[in-house]
């Protein structure tokens, strides 16, 4: 544990250039920026734009299909409530007003 | 799963907070048909199943009021005026240093900013109920080819009351959406929305079929469902950023030693950005209406930001919906404050020091992984411009993107919400 607390202090105190010894991406990416052209460093946040996606979880066949359809009854469920509630103010507000 | 739903009303807890969200929403919808005094039930009655479909430069808000804007209900405003009002404190909590100082400050500090953003409601909302006014006054400007008489007495004394009655209708419906996100389910304004939209759905879907036959009716049905689908599918995508804990001893027991994920959504932002982006660009109507008509510069706004087939208008629009997700994600996802998190309780990223580095990295996920979102929110949102082209439908097309995206990304939201509930008392969700 305090193995841990003295590592977690260290890099509050240092800045700049000793980050890029911990290895993380964002560092790393930042030296990368550093004296390159706006072409190449939009190129590469793309390259790490599809580097990241590849990362993604997408949700399983089974779960699209479970949420989608777990989705379209609570909206249609929704959708009748509302249209009855429509239709019942509606008749009333012709009644009273019309 | 159909018998989740019989179970969350068997739950009594949960009963009483569905039965009292449905109950403000029967109640948003009853002010919402009511009239303002002063003005002609019948006229607009009238009116309103003459020119159903074609709403024309009200078509987006009357969307969102559910078509209370047009029957110039107690709630013609609905939530709009809310809507902006929070897009405009919040894109100044980015330039005034005060607010920025408030947002800071914590609790005390968001209740101050959300006493300022209820102000600059009721303010818009002046100012939009006068619009309006100045819109009905003259019959046959709110609806092209109407020409009854919308208000009848047009006294400096009567239009007060109606100024005053539609700003308190505003008023109204912010509180009724804080009461649901307090009490009830869900969160109260995203839910409003919804409401709303659902409102005017059946008859948007009834439009096309009356005005294009059974083929475009089905094709569209289709076209709606690979929508929903996708949605689902990119409101699930997430990208999990491994976190490990520690193992520390408090006294005589071991504590941690797990290992989790942070689930950083690929839109992280929900529909926020879309509802955002197409407020905003109401905006400019709003200010047109009020200039002189034969004006060069409220002809400009006409042509090109009125009318939503417009390239001009697309590319404004994806381009605020680009910003307003980056924006949105930077102000509700704290890189610092769950990095600050992570170290409290020993955890950390396998291979990233805690502290700095690791909101470093955090920081630079999420931003590569909000620009796939982010496209995908304005491709959803831009559909139906798509659509008008392909089916030459109109622009209440009810599989509209922001439609769709509103329905099924609150849908989900709420949902889960019910599910998480549900779960606490061990009992099956519907989501498995």
């Amino acid at each position: 544990m305090t193995e841990l607390h003295d590592g977690s202090a260290v890099p509050e105190r240092e800045t700049g250039d000793d980050r890029r010894e911990t290895g993380s991406v964002a560092s790393r990416e930042k030296s990368d920026r550093r004296g390159s052209s706006p072409v190449a460093r939009t190129s590469l946040y793309f390259r790490q734009v599809v580097a990241e996606m590849r990362k993604v979880i997408w949700p399983t066949r089974h779960e699209l299909t479970t949420y989608t359809t777990v989705v379209l009854v609570f909206v249609l469920v929704m959708i009748a409530i509302i249209s009855v509630l429509d239709y019942g103010f509606g008749r009333l507000m012709f009644w009273v007003f019309g | 799963m159909l018998t989740a739903f019989a179970r969350a009303f068997r739950t009594p807890d949960l009963r009483k907070k569905l039965l009292f969200t449905l109950a403000i929403i029967a109640l948003f919808r009853f002010g919402s048909l009511l009239p303002t005094p002063g003005v002609d039930y019948d006229a607009v009655r009238q009116c309103t199943t003459s020119v159903d479909d074609d709403a024309g430069i009200y078509g987006m808000v009357n969307l969102f009021s559910g078509g209370a804007l047009l029957q110039l209900s107690v709630f013609a405003l609905g939530i709009m005026p809310y809507i902006t009002a929070s897009i405009i404190v919040q894109l100044l909590t980015v330039v005034i240093p005060r607010f920025e100082a408030l947002k800071k400050e914590g609790q005390s500090g968001t209740a101050k900013l959300t006493q300022y953003t209820r102000y600059l409601t009721v303010a818009l909302a002046v100012l939009q109920s006068t619009a309006l006014l100045a819109l009905a006054r003259t019959p046959g400007r709110i609806f092209q080819n109407c020409a009854a008489d919308l208000v009848p007495d047009d006294s400096l004394f009567r239009i007060l009351t109606m100024i005053f009655t539609m700003t308190a209708g505003t008023g109204l419906i912010m509180w009724l959406g804080e009461l649901i996100t307090d009490r009830g389910v869900g969160n109260g304004m995203s839910l409003l929305i919804f409401t709303s939209i659902c409102a005017g759905f059946p008859n948007g879907l009834w439009n096309v079929k009356a005005a294009r036959g059974w083929d475009a009716f089905i094709v569209m049905i289709v076209v709606g469902l690979v929508v929903v689908a996708a949605v689902v599918l990119f409101e699930q995508a997430q990208r999990r950023i491994p976190v490990q804990y520690a193992k520390r001893m408090v006294g005589r027991r071991m504590y941690g030693g797990t290992s989790t994920y942070i689930p950083i959504k690929v839109n992280q932002a929900g529909v926020i950005p879309v509802i955002f982006a197409s407020s905003l660009l109401y905006l400019p109507q709003l200010v047109a209406q009020l200039g002189d008509t034969t004006a060069g510069w409220r002809q400009w706004i006409e042509r090109y930001i009125s009318r939503g087939d417009h390239p001009l208008y697309v590319l404004m629009f994806v381009a605020l919906i680009i910003f307003f997700t980056f924006f949105y994600v930077a102000i509700t996802f704290n890189p610092k404050e769950i990095s600050d998190n992570m170290k409290r309780y020993g955890g950390f990223i396998p291979g990233i020091r805690a502290g700095r580095p690791t909101e470093e990295y955090l920081d630079y996920v999420l931003s590569r992984i909000t620009l796939p979102g982010s496209i995908y929110l304005s491709v959803v949102a831009i559909i139906p411009i798509l659509a008008l082209g392909l089916f030459s439908a109109n622009q209440n097309f009810p599989f509209g993107g922001t439609s769709v995206l509103i329905m099924v990304g609150v849908g989900l939201e709420t949902l889960k919400q019910v599910e998480s509930q549900l779960q606490q008392r061990n009992y099956e969700g519907f989501l498995r």
